[in-house]
């Protein structure tokens, strides 16, 4: 391996070795934008308070998300003798003081205990591993969650970062692509194009610069697993990026982050700005002559720039309307010149491949797509949280065991895989895996890991008013397939919700689903999958709304409730769909 | 809030940003990360030093939803759209929120001591349905607990 590459990783594990027996008893907290939802700041100051306060020789240092999100703020203890740790939930500011006391005492908390995390079980609290939410899961990309400090390089190189780039060096563009490709790593955005092709057609490219985009434009609400891994482990992402440009020749990269992501914007950027401090990035990387810049780059609110071309438009500094295609970003990308994008997740990947070999990386999964897939849910569930599994579970086992079922007593109605663009299944396709293929054969896609599931006190014309909103709201106005489609469709389910709905609704609906596939970008092509799906399943209750003026959720208010509406008829303002 | 600049200062704020680099945007952040917001002189100062049009600069300006034209108020409240807030109840947090402040989504109070905007899910879903005020997080919401919070601001705390 490369000398200067051999000495930092050298340097920061005899580091992380001498942190590890300092003897000093370890606290870190979960410090990321799902727990600063749940104060962690001020657990976190707190903490450091009262063990200066009560005189208790502790290190407290922040680390990224254990995928515990409900049960933030998560603060880990580990003894002074480094022989015993368990992790803790729910430790917001008032509880604090409790945890406290426990640690000057020497004792458990097992009231907050989540598990052990490192030594043997106790009596009172059972390991981390045995946790019903830990069972089955996979954790590679999440490997440093809750381990190292995100704002730390020395961390991450001393788990075996940047290990993957120091054999990258040592390969040939060719051999790398080739890595890349047996593995089988396909694009975690939703595509699941083949990440190495992609590489490969930069690598073949005539002409230069050439430039690197990671989309960190996560738009799809209820999907937050790129800002899981930029806030927990950024070092990950950039160590992808390295390997892609050495595979590629790329010259320069841009990872593009959503303004909503404030936090993951100012970790990648320490991150960026460190592993230039070290000679990872820049001039001359590491003495062998290679060149790569990296900006990290802010969006400022639009969904569709989650579309490649879209974001290399953003980026360009135009509106961020999606080019149309052909030319592809591999031939005419950022500034016209030959540009690569994948997701957040595509390029996290690369580093373990290169690692540890592409067939110990696509062993774990016994599906055609190959490695894990991270995936958060929300909505009608107990716990709304992130996970890393390989592809293949059922969406039940989402729902029953990693979301902990419905939150409320109401059966499950349905759920969206991974996006307003996605599309909607009844409670009866609860059994679908999660590979791509089931969803494609319905006209409709997985996507990026974002799961939401709903109970029947949700209505399917207000979802799709919601997400056909959202696609009008967030069309970039090229197409009129598009702009005029969305707003037509919002109008038409407007109606029907108000108790206006017309026999011609449910055909007008399909005229509009035929004439919005002809839209340039997918956005316009997959805007009016959930009214599509949910016809397909929902039909009657799209009926009920139109002909007999009634909304079984007694969401419309417009209409009168039906079976599963909690609240009274009649009509009554102020009403919820909770 | 700060008065409006003058061009001078703005021309100094933006002397950094070159032409066909990408700094559309970093340009705009930092004026709105200055001021709170962009303002129209703002627009022409920045297509000036990239070497481009007013018009495209304005384009972007109006295409992202997250530049202001306008300053900001002095509680800016998102309200989350997403589907968990939602589905858990979040028009309602809207209806008592608009209701509670006289104003609709995109409007300020006449004293410009709030604003309400739409905000795109951060995915803090656990504390579904949530608003932010100021960029923090207010979860769990009823509708009652929603007035509650837009009262205490209104009142000082």
């Amino acid at each position: 391996m490369n000398a200067r590459l051999e000495k930092l990783i050298s340097d920061a594990r005899a580091a992380w070795r001498a942190e590890q027996a300092s003897g000093r008893i370890r606290i870190r907290v979960t410090l990321d934008t799902s727990s600063l939802a749940r104060g962690a700041d001020e657990t976190l100051a707190r903490l450091r308070e009262a063990a200066a306060s009560r005189r208790i020789d502790a290190d407290v240092g922040i680390t990224g998300s254990w995928g515990f999100c409900w049960m933030e703020p998560c603060v880990s203890v580990r003894s002074a003798a480094g022989t015993h740790a368990v992790l803790y939930g729910n430790v917001t500011p008032d509880r604090v003081d409790g945890l406290i006391e426990a640690i000057a005492a020497g004792r458990d908390l097992p009231e907050l205990a989540l598990g052990v995390i490192e030594g043997n079980a106790t009596p009172e609290i059972p390991l981390l591993e045995d946790h019903p939410f830990m069972k089955g899961q996979v954790r590679r990309l999440m490997a440093n969650l809750g381990r190292t400090d995100p704002e730390n390089i020395d961390h991450y190189l001393a788990h075996g970062g940047y290990e993957g780039f120091g054999k990258a060096l040592e390969m040939d563009a060719e051999a790398i692509v080739k890595e890349v490709l047996d593995s089988g790593l396909g694009g975690r955005g939703g595509g699941g194009f083949p990440t190495g092709r992609k590489w490969d057609f930069l690598r073949n490219a005539t002409t230069s610069p050439r430039y690197l985009v990671c989309n960190a434009d996560e738009g799809d609400p209820g999907a937050w697993v790129n800002r899981i891994l930029m806030e927990g482990d950024p070092h990950l992402i950039i160590e992808g990026m390295l390997i892609a440009a050495l595979a590629s020749h790329a010259d320069e990269g841009y990872i593009y982050i959503r303004y909503e992501y404030p936090l993951a914007f100012e970790r990648m950027k320490k991150a960026v700005a460190q592993a230039y401090e070290r000679g990872l990035l820049g001039r001359d990387i590491l003495g062998t002559g290679k060149n790569f810049e990296l900006i990290v780059f802010l969006g400022a609110g639009a969904y569709v720039c989650g579309e490649e071309t879209g974001l290399i438009n953003s980026i360009d500094g135009y509106r961020g309307m999606p080019r149309i295609k052909p030319p592809f970003p591999a031939q005419a990308g950022l500034w016209n010149k030959p540009t690569n994008v994948n997701n957040v997740e595509s390029y996290a990947n690369a580093p373990l491949i290169l690692r540890h070999g592409a067939q110990w990386w696509s062993s774990v999964s016994d599906v055609k797509e190959k490695g894990t897939k991270m995936f958060t849910f929300s909505g009608h569930v107990k716990q709304a949280g992130c996970i890393e599994i390989p592809f293949g579970p059922k969406v039940r086992t989402l729902l029953e065991q990693y979301a902990g079922g419905l939150s409320g007593d109401l059966p499950l109605k349905g759920f969206q895989p991974g996006g307003p663009l996605s599309g909607v299944l009844p409670a009866s396709d609860i059994d679908l895996p999660l590979t791509l293929d089931p969803y494609r054969e319905r006209g409709m896609f997985l996507g990026s890991g974002g799961v939401v599931f709903f109970d029947q006190s949700a209505c399917i014309v207000d979802l799709c008013l919601f997400f056909l909103g959202f696609c009008e709201d967030e069309s970039c106005g090229r197409c009129t397939t598009c702009h005029g489609g969305t707003q037509r469709a919002v109008e038409i389910l407007r109606r029907i919700a108000a108790g206006g709905g017309r026999d011609a609704d449910l055909e007008n609906f399909e005229k509009l689903i035929g004439t919005l596939v002809w839209s340039n970008c997918l956005h316009g092509q997959f805007a009016m999958t959930s009214i599509k799906t949910s016809l397909r399943t929902f039909r009657d209750e799209y009926v009920e709304h139109i002909v007999d003026k009634v909304c079984r959720a007694g969401v419309c208010k417009g209409l009168m409730p039906g079976r599963w509406a909690r609240r009274p008829a009649p009509v009554s303002a102020g009403a919820t769909a909770d | 809030m700060a008065a409006e600049p003058g061009l001078q200062e703005l021309r100094e704020l933006v002397a950094e940003f070159q032409p066909g680099r990408g700094h559309v945007l970093p340009a705009l952040h930092k004026v709105q990360h200055t001021y709170g917001w962009v303002p129209r002189q703002a627009i022409e100062v920045i297509a000036r030093q990239l070497n481009t049009t007013p018009a495209l600069i304005y384009g972007a300006v109006t295409f992202y939803s997250d530049f202001r034209t306008h300053p900001p108020a002095t509680y800016e409240v998102a309200w989350c759209c997403g589907p968990a807030c939602r589905l858990r109840g979040g028009e309602a947090i809207r209806e008592a929120i608009q209701e509670e402040l006289g104003i609709g989504l995109n409007e300020q109070t006449p004293d410009h001591r709030f604003g309400l905007h739409v905000g795109q899910c951060n995915g803090t879903c656990h504390e579904a349905p949530q608003i932010w005020v100021n960029g923090r997080v207010r979860g769990n919401l009823t509708p009652e607990s929603a007035r509650d919070i837009i009262r205490s601001l209104r009142d000082g705390e």
